[in-house]
């Protein structure tokens, strides 16, 4: 890397942290955003929507761990998400634990989780670990809302748990934050794994499998610690979802449509690197509120009902899945610093590349 | 002295086939061993046996004495005869990630392991081309590439499997300049080759393999004379000729 490209980098950098503190800042204060006028900030909605996204940044970027450095699609980390949030639940609602000392521990439940099935799992390779991946995350969601003791529910049942509120003053704000500080921490670690012997490793393994294990790269230790390594991310996004949310069921902890929501922000983003998942997620995300008419800004087409619109909002996602990883299969972060530029040559040698 | 290398009554089979069928040699520190034989004799499944790609279904494989299963992290390296660099990473990155890892005992931080990649590229003649991708390297280059990366693991013995095949003579001349020049570090060299030009320039002692047997063993000029191994590898017809001539 030249001193230019660092300087660039630097400057993106101070330019993104100078960008979030503007758009953060006046949420310090709801008074503030109230006196100056700014509707969206005092909205509900929008902390919803912003604490949403957040939460997409960690599972996107999480997943970008064992999908995008490691090259192993896993289509069930939603178990990790669900695993989370029960854990933090549990503690919350049946042992009276404090939200803060609970909140820890989601994440280790999860990794706990990840190496045990990790272990037999990551022996699988391409289609074969992405489908008994995915039987996993389903089969965990199932478990948790079937498994009975003596007639009675353990995990709460169909009901689902109720958790008190947890009291503090500008509660939204506060898990905004929380969530935000999870997806920096993400970041963060995926940032440190690239530059380490940890995540050369895990992209030797990659790139090649076999070579990686004959330069001495302990392959099954490397795969497992990069899944469990995943699945505390997204165990610490479900923790501060279930306190936040007030109440878990296996509808909203151990959604199907994240796996696949997850993979498509990495994609869009750029998998294998640091920033874009969290790209894809924002963008993504906000795509699919909009589309779907959460957003104060909606859309009015012609031909299509108002009630038809989530349905629209799928196709839409399907069709620009499809469109990225035949045209841009780096994602879209590969336009961004200067490596590639948009262009009918880009999308002409993306076509030779993912087409036979 | 115990041999830095020893094999005794290997055995491979693949279904009813015997690929390798009771190989017995030892390898003494600082040799370098010539491993020839005709297409099928169980070559490169012999060197997936020592760098424990496979698990043996008979015999013994002793390193310094020790028997042991998977030689990868004790300080054995190998090539593959297709190779198989890591497509993502620059020819730098490619051969740092061998420095880091390797054997078990003495792993760099990063930093030293990049020095290290510098100065394994420029002892097989890639120190200009270390920041390009791999896919802009030519065949040649990747086979250099592949050995780069195994040197840079700090191997006490280096495999090598067909790093000269479909190179030309003169790409031949400058891969055995290198493999020359690795062996001076002081690297036991076992070379799997198909060119007998190869291990003539280079082998102090080849070994040929048939059908999974070791037919011969001794220095290449006498080997290469031996009637058997002539009929084995060049045919009965060139083995009648030779006779006749």
């Amino acid at each position: 890397m030249t001193t230019s490209q660092r300087w660039q980098r630097i400057l993106i950098v101070l330019g993104c942290a100078v960008i979030a503190y503007a758009v953060l800042a006046p949420l310090t204060s709801l008074d503030g955003a109230q006196a100056l006028n700014l509707p969206l900030l005092t909205d509900k909605l929008w902390f919803r929507l912003a604490t949403i996204t957040a939460m997409f940044v960690v599972m996107a970027t999480a997943w970008n761990i064992i999908g995008g450095l490691t090259g192993y699609a896993a289509f069930g980390n939603v178990a990790f998400f669900g695993i989370g949030a029960y854990t933090t639940g549990m503690l919350i609602a049946k042992a009276k634990w404090p939200f803060l000392l609970a909140l820890p521990l989601a994440p280790v439940a999860a990794a706990i989780f990840a190496v045990l099935v990790g272990l037999p799992l990551l022996r699988l390779r391409g289609h074969y670990f992405a489908v008994a991946s995915l039987g996993v995350g389903v089969a965990v969601g199932e478990l948790v809302q079937n498994l009975d003791y003596r007639g009675e529910p353990i995990f709460g049942g169909a009901s689902g748990l109720f958790m008190p509120i947890f009291a503090v003053p500008n509660r939204d704000l506060y898990f905004f934050y929380l969530m935000l500080g999870a997806a920096g921490v993400s970041i963060a670690v995926t940032w440190a794994v690239i530059r380490s012997r940890f995540g050369y490793g895990l992209i030797a393994i990659r790139e090649n499998e076999e070579a990686a294990a004959v330069i001495g790269v302990n392959t099954t230790a490397y795969k497992v610690a990069a899944f469990a390594l995943a699945a505390a991310l997204t165990g610490l996004a479900g923790g501060i979802f279930a306190q936040w949310n007030v109440f878990i069921d296996q509808e909203n902890s151990f959604p199907i449509a994240y796996n696949v929501e997850m993979i498509l922000m990495a994609l869009l983003g750029g998998t294998g690197t640091v920033f874009g998942p969290a790209a894809g997620a924002v963008v993504l995300q906000l795509l699919i509120q909009f589309l779907s008419g959460s957003l104060p800004i909606t859309l009015d087409l012609p031909f299509v009902p108002e009630d038809a619109m989530p349905v629209l909002a799928q196709v839409v996602l399907g069709v620009l899945l499809a469109l990225v990883v035949i045209f841009a299969p780096r994602g879209v972060i590969d336009f961004f610093g200067g490596r590639s530029r948009l262009t009918v040559a880009y999308l002409r040698r993306s076509l030779r590349e993912t087409s036979i | 002295m115990t041999p830095q290398l020893d094999l005794r009554n290997v055995t491979k089979r693949f279904g009813g086939v015997a690929a390798v069928d009771g190989v017995t040699f030892s390898i003494a520190k600082g040799e370098i061993l010539g491993v020839i034989g005709p297409n099928g004799a169980g070559k490169t499944t012999l060197l997936n046996c020592i760098s424990g790609v496979y698990r043996l279904d008979g015999g013994d494989i002793r390193w310094h004495g020790v028997s042991i299963a998977g030689l990868a992290r004790l300080g054995v390296g190998r090539t593959f005869q297709i190779v198989k660099p890591f497509g993502s990473m620059t020819v730098r990155e490619n051969v740092a990630v061998g420095a880091l890892f390797g054997s078990d005992s003495e792993r760099p931080p990063l930093r030293a392991a990049f020095d290290r990649a510098d100065s394994v590229l420029e002892l097989v003649g890639l120190r200009m081309k270390a920041d390009l991708p791999v896919s802009a390297l030519t065949i040649p280059d990747r086979k250099r590439l592949e050995v780069a990366r195994a040197v840079a693991t700090r191997p006490k013995l280096l495999l090598l499997d067909e790093v000269m095949a479909g190179l030309n003579n003169v790409e031949i001349d400058d891969a055995l300049e290198m493999v020359r020049a690795v062996h001076e570090t002081g690297v036991t060299v076992v070379l799997i080759e198909h060119v007998m030009r190869v291990i003539v320039g280079v082998c102090e002692r080849v070994i040929v393999l048939d059908l999974g047997r070791t037919l011969a063993d001794g220095q290449p000029d006498v080997v290469l004379r031996d009637e058997r191994v002539i009929q084995a590898y060049l045919g009965e017809r060139y083995a009648r000729r030779l006779r006749g001539g």
